[in-house]
């Protein structure tokens, strides 16, 4: 009898993604919906881990369990009131999840099966175990501004655009900061004054 | 293939003693004997950490310590105290919730043991490592900051504005102390050319000189950035805040008793010489010794056998070693110094740390460019940090570049 | 594009957290005592503190109406427990001012050494007690190593470490015994030292500035008008001490004593002994110059116990006579306030003519000082509130009597 190890652990990981996934989503509770959101993106990080991707898998958790989740965690934990505490969903919003969730799955599936094959050319070649998977190498020179994959390009026509993702990199780290500045703007408070003075020169609340 | 996969994995190895059909075994063996391994060596350090901290702050206080457990030493107190909060009553406040307050304490140790799947203890046979990644640093990175996660479940599930208090504060400091850490790694990891933590430990291999803390000026700042950085993060004095004892009780550990706050002491030593080790392979060369001795003595990997074994092994106690200081120098600072409070933290990491990091970045990389191989290896170069950096090999002269050699010759 | 128009009666404000009303104690570690705070606080940031006191409310002053005066003593050892000696010498002049009773020489002399060393002992247990409150957990058990040594002398004088009753009405219970002034002088022989290592790891150490500096700041005027005394009002510039300024029956205790008083003068602190220079952060009344006043304050009770042990060699022997439980005391009242370590502590004594008091009162110190803490911590964040209670040096069993 032979186990493949790999197979094992790849259903584990995501079963438990699906299973948080599922527990965000019935929890009434908003806080612990935060913590099944951790779960799961804890296990989308496991499964890029099991595919070799090392580097997107320690992305995923520094960037989005690391820091997202922890922002998000932080402030359902200081802005929950006694309502949040336990959220209900009303039967017509059941209705309408299970459609749109429905007909989303139903689409991701029918491309899932519909690929011929899923693995890339040369990773049928050996039997290459994951720890020898590509390395972030690529990646990173990429974002500084050299692509050196387009090289092994066979067709002249698609060596072009050497110049990497430095660029879009620049505009969407920008872009973001103009993003937070203005919802830090547009979050302030703004309360009408409460007639600080009335027309006959009396302030409020004061008995006589 | 990298080089390593020439070295069998255990999982290999221990297949080979086992029947055809009890094959899937191995890799469970191998699992279970990595996860042991690291297991005990966190939690012996976290015991081992107990008495010492508790001897060394008696010494610097002018009394005893322990002394009557287990002999003159007190060396038992650990385990008296590991029995005595295994068995106390497991108390769970009435507007606590339930499920967030079980489970904070086993996130925090999760996170806080998993930082040790990366980290490699010796550097021949392809690394003693459970898991040789060649992101290493970036993963110790990332899951080290996954720890906050149990001290925000454990302060908002406590119930109580003192603990949710605490839990706020280390949250913001942890998380900001995060981005300072990781500038601080990044600059040895610049130098190493890799964050592959058997690469960079490898690169130090020829005597306390080519430690990068002696690379360059920047990188010995550095360090000090570092310790700065890593004490905030695993939350030690100064900057232990959240665990107040004389402002909160105990912080976001308020409610906390016996086996659950023994898991959060497990996960703060464990993190404590998590970061020391991560700060004596990028800095201080990990296990290589202040001389290479192990070479003088054949005790490479070249050698084969017993011999490399004992090299590795020499190696290991190498690095353990240095990891206890760094954890001795923690608890040094904890006992001497005052706290910080949290608007002071904050500051010293936006306002001191995260420049001065991001100054020490540019000074590494300028000095890199223009001086390969390292401030001694600047007069003596390094064949493989040249050839990195792009200087001319060791015992060739500089070529002159080729137009200007063929206009010579053509005049 | 359509511009919005701006409605005047729209005021904008920045994000509005809620109030939160936190309690401090009356179980807490760095509450002094059985204090109980409620803060009032706005995020971080307090802007109320209301302390709740009585809980050590012992009714020590209705029992004086019903003992002699000198089986009262005890009662005002329970007080400021931390410095029972200056306790018993302020009731014990007070009834002496009611009596007219002048004590022997030598007498004089031990009320002045012993008060000065318990003025050491309550002065450490503040310093240390002020590094705990901070996160220095060292320089307490320093602190409170020494106080030991103290503690041991008391207990060779008198028989108790915390409770003394030595000091009595009429001079004081027993004379030194044989070989005490030697472990008195060996004890400050050793101590002088030790102060230097607090100063080093407390009062010039960054962080310690960093957390008392500009925090808690009280001016001259408040202090005066909510009657804060001792190294409180001293902080804040105020040069006022009553061994040098009380009245003349307080005052007469230390007749013949040199010793400097701690406030800074024209912009610096008297020059004695070598100390650390202020840092410029400061600012005049705030927790460090509190924290500092009570360090240098050591340093005079620490020449005034010399002075005291050289006048005691040369003072004729006799301690005197404690005074009669049968002693009528004269009709008529007196009032008289010390320089206790934590500020002037203020004991009444009413007297119908009979034995026992028709009214014993104490004004306690702490009390007053603590009276002003709301002041100190507006606007400061959470953090400081021990720093401040800190360093207003209170004892809640001065405060609830």
């Amino acid at each position: 009898m032979q186990i493949c190890w790999h197979s094992f652990f790849f259903l584990l990981v995501a079963l438990v993604a699906c299973w948080f996934a599922l527990a965000v989503v019935v929890s009434s509770n908003i806080v612990r919906m935060a913590l099944y959101l951790v779960g799961c993106l804890g296990a989308v990080a496991g499964l890029f881990f099991l595919a070799g991707a090392d580097f997107l898998g320690g992305l995923q958790l520094m960037i989005y369990v690391g820091g997202t989740l922890v922002l998000l965690a932080f402030g359902v934990m200081l802005t929950s009131r006694s309502q949040f505490v336990s959220m209900k969903t009303g039967a017509a919003q059941w209705v309408l999840a299970v459609i749109v969730g429905g007909s989303l799955l139903a689409v991701l599936l029918q491309g899932a099966f519909s690929v011929a094959r899923w693995a890339p050319p040369d990773a049928l070649a050996g039997d290459r175990p994951p720890q020898s998977a590509p390395t972030a190498g690529a990646l990173g020179l990429g974002l500084v501004g050299v692509r050196p994959d387009k090289l092994d390009q066979e067709q002249e026509r698609l060596r072009e655009g050497m110049a990497g993702y430095l660029l879009p990199f620049e505009v969407i780290s920008v872009h973001l900061v103009v993003v937070l500045v203005g919802a830090a703007y547009l979050a302030r408070a703004r309360r009408r004054i409460a007639a600080a003075t009335r027309p006959d020169g009396e302030p409020p609340g004061s008995s006589t | 293939m990298p080089e390593y996969h020439q070295y069998p994995s255990l999982a290999e190895f221990v297949s080979t003693f086992l029947p055809e059909s009890w094959g899937w075994l191995a890799y469970v063996l191998a699992a279970l004997v990595h996860v042991a391994l690291l297991l005990v060596l966190a939690l012996t350090v976290a015991a081992a950490s107990n008495w010492f901290e508790r001897k060394v702050s008696a010494r610097m206080q002018d009394r005893l310590g322990p002394t009557r457990v287990g002999g003159r030493f007190g060396w038992l107190q650990s385990v008296a105290d590991g029995i005595k909060l295994l068995t106390k009553e497991d108390l769970i406040p009435r507007e606590a919730d339930g499920l967030l307050f079980r489970l904070a304490p086993y996130l925090s140790f999760c996170a806080s043991f998993s930082i040790y799947l990366a980290l490699p203890f010796a550097g021949g046979a392809g690394g003693w490592v459970a898991q040789r990644l060649n992101i290493a640093v970036f993963f110790v990175l990332a899951v080290a900051g996954l720890e906050v996660f149990g001290v925000i479940l454990a302060g908002y599930g406590s119930g109580s504005k003192w603990s949710l208090f605490g839990a706020m504060r280390e949250a913001a400091q942890v998380v900001s102390y995060e981005v300072p850490l990781a500038l601080a790694a990044l600059i040895p990891v610049m130098v190493a050319g890799s964050m592959d933590l058997v690469r960079i430990g490898n690169l130090q291999k020829d005597g306390f000189w080519d430690w990068l803390i002696f690379h360059d000026p920047f990188t010995f700042l550095t360090f000090f950035v570092y310790l700065t950085c890593a004490v905030a993060s695993v939350n030690r004095a100064p900057f232990d805040l959240p665990e107040a004892e004389s402002e909160l009780v105990a912080g976001f550990m308020t409610e906390y008793s016996g086996f659950r706050w023994s898991l959060f002491f497990m996960a703060e030593y464990a993190s404590m010489f998590a970061v020391s080790v991560l700060a004596a392979i990028l800095f201080f060369g990990g296990w290589n010794g202040p001389l290479p001795l192990a070479e003088w003595l054949g005790l490479t990997q070249s050698h084969g056998g017993l011999a490399a074994y004992a090299g590795n092994f020499l190696g290991m106690c190498n690095l353990l070693a240095k990891s206890y200081l760094g954890v001795i120098v923690m608890m040094w600072l904890r006992w001497t110094l005052p706290r910080l409070r949290i608007d002071q933290v904050m500051t010293v990491c936006l306002k001191y740390c995260i420049p001065v990091a991001a100054a020490m970045l540019l000074g590494a990389m300028v000095w890199c460019y223009a001086l390969p191989g390292g401030l001694v290896r600047a007069v003596r170069p390094h064949p493989e940090a040249a050839a990195r950096w792009g200087a001319p090999p060791v015992d060739q002269p500089p070529h002159p570049p080729a137009a200007l050699a063929a206009g010579k010759g053509g005049r | 594009m359509v511009l919005e128009r701006v409605d005047p009666e729209l005021a904008e404000f920045d994000v509005h957290t809620d109030e939160l009303l936190v309690n401090m104690g009356p179980q807490h570690p760095s509450t002094h005592g059985v204090l109980r705070l409620v803060l009032r606080t706005d995020g971080e940031v307090v802007k109320e503190v209301i302390p709740h006191i009585g809980y050590l409310h012992r009714c020590a002053e209705k029992i004086g109406e019903n003992l002699a005066a000198r089986q009262w003593i005890p009662y005002t050892d329970r007080m400021d427990y931390l410095a029972g000696m200056n306790m018993n010498l302020g009731w014990a002049l007070t009834v002496e001012k009611l009596l007219g009773l002048e004590v022997p020489e030598r007498a004089r002399h031990l009320r002045v050494l012993i008060a000065e060393l318990n003025r050491i002992a309550s002065h450490l247990v503040a310093a240390g007690t002020y590094g705990l409150d901070l996160g220095s957990f060292t320089p307490f058990v320093h602190c409170f190593r020494e106080r030991e040594k103290i503690l041991d002398l008391f207990e060779r004088v008198c028989g108790a470490r915390l409770t003394y009753s030595y000091i009595t009405i009429g001079g004081v219970m027993a004379d030194l015994p044989r070989g005490w002034l030697d472990e008195c002088e060996a004890f400050l022989v050793s101590f002088e030292p030790v102060i230097d290592d607090l100063h080093a790891l407390l009062t010039s150490n960054a962080i310690l500035i960093h957390r008392t500096a500009g925090i808690g700041v009280l001016s001259p005027e408040m202090a005066v008008s909510y009657g804060c005394t001792g190294p409180v009002l001293r902080a804040s510039g105020v040069n006022w001490d009553l061994r040098r300024d009380g009245e003349p029956w307080c005052t007469r205790t230390y007749v013949g004593y040199k010793f400097e008083v701690i406030a800074e003068t024209d912009g610096r602190y008297p020059q004695d002994a070598p100390y650390p220079p202020v840092p410029s952060a400061v600012v005049l009344g705030d927790c460090w110059h509190r924290f500092y006043v009570r360090m240098l304050e050591v340093v005079q009770s620490v020449k005034l116990a010399r002075q005291a042990m050289d006048y005691y060699r040369k003072s004729p022997p006799g301690v005197g006579e404690p005074l009669r439980l049968v002693q009528k005391l004269p009709k008529g009242e007196a009032y008289l306030e010390t320089e206790a370590p934590k500020g002037q502590m203020g004991f009444m004594v009413v007297s119908d003519g009979t034995t026992v008091p028709w009214r014993a009162r104490a004004r306690s110190s702490s009390f007053c000082n603590l009276s002003v803490v709301s002041e100190l911590c507006r606007g400061c964040l959470i953090a400081d509130v021990p720093a401040i209670v800190g360093s207003l040096d209170i004892v809640l069993g001065e405060i609830d009597r």
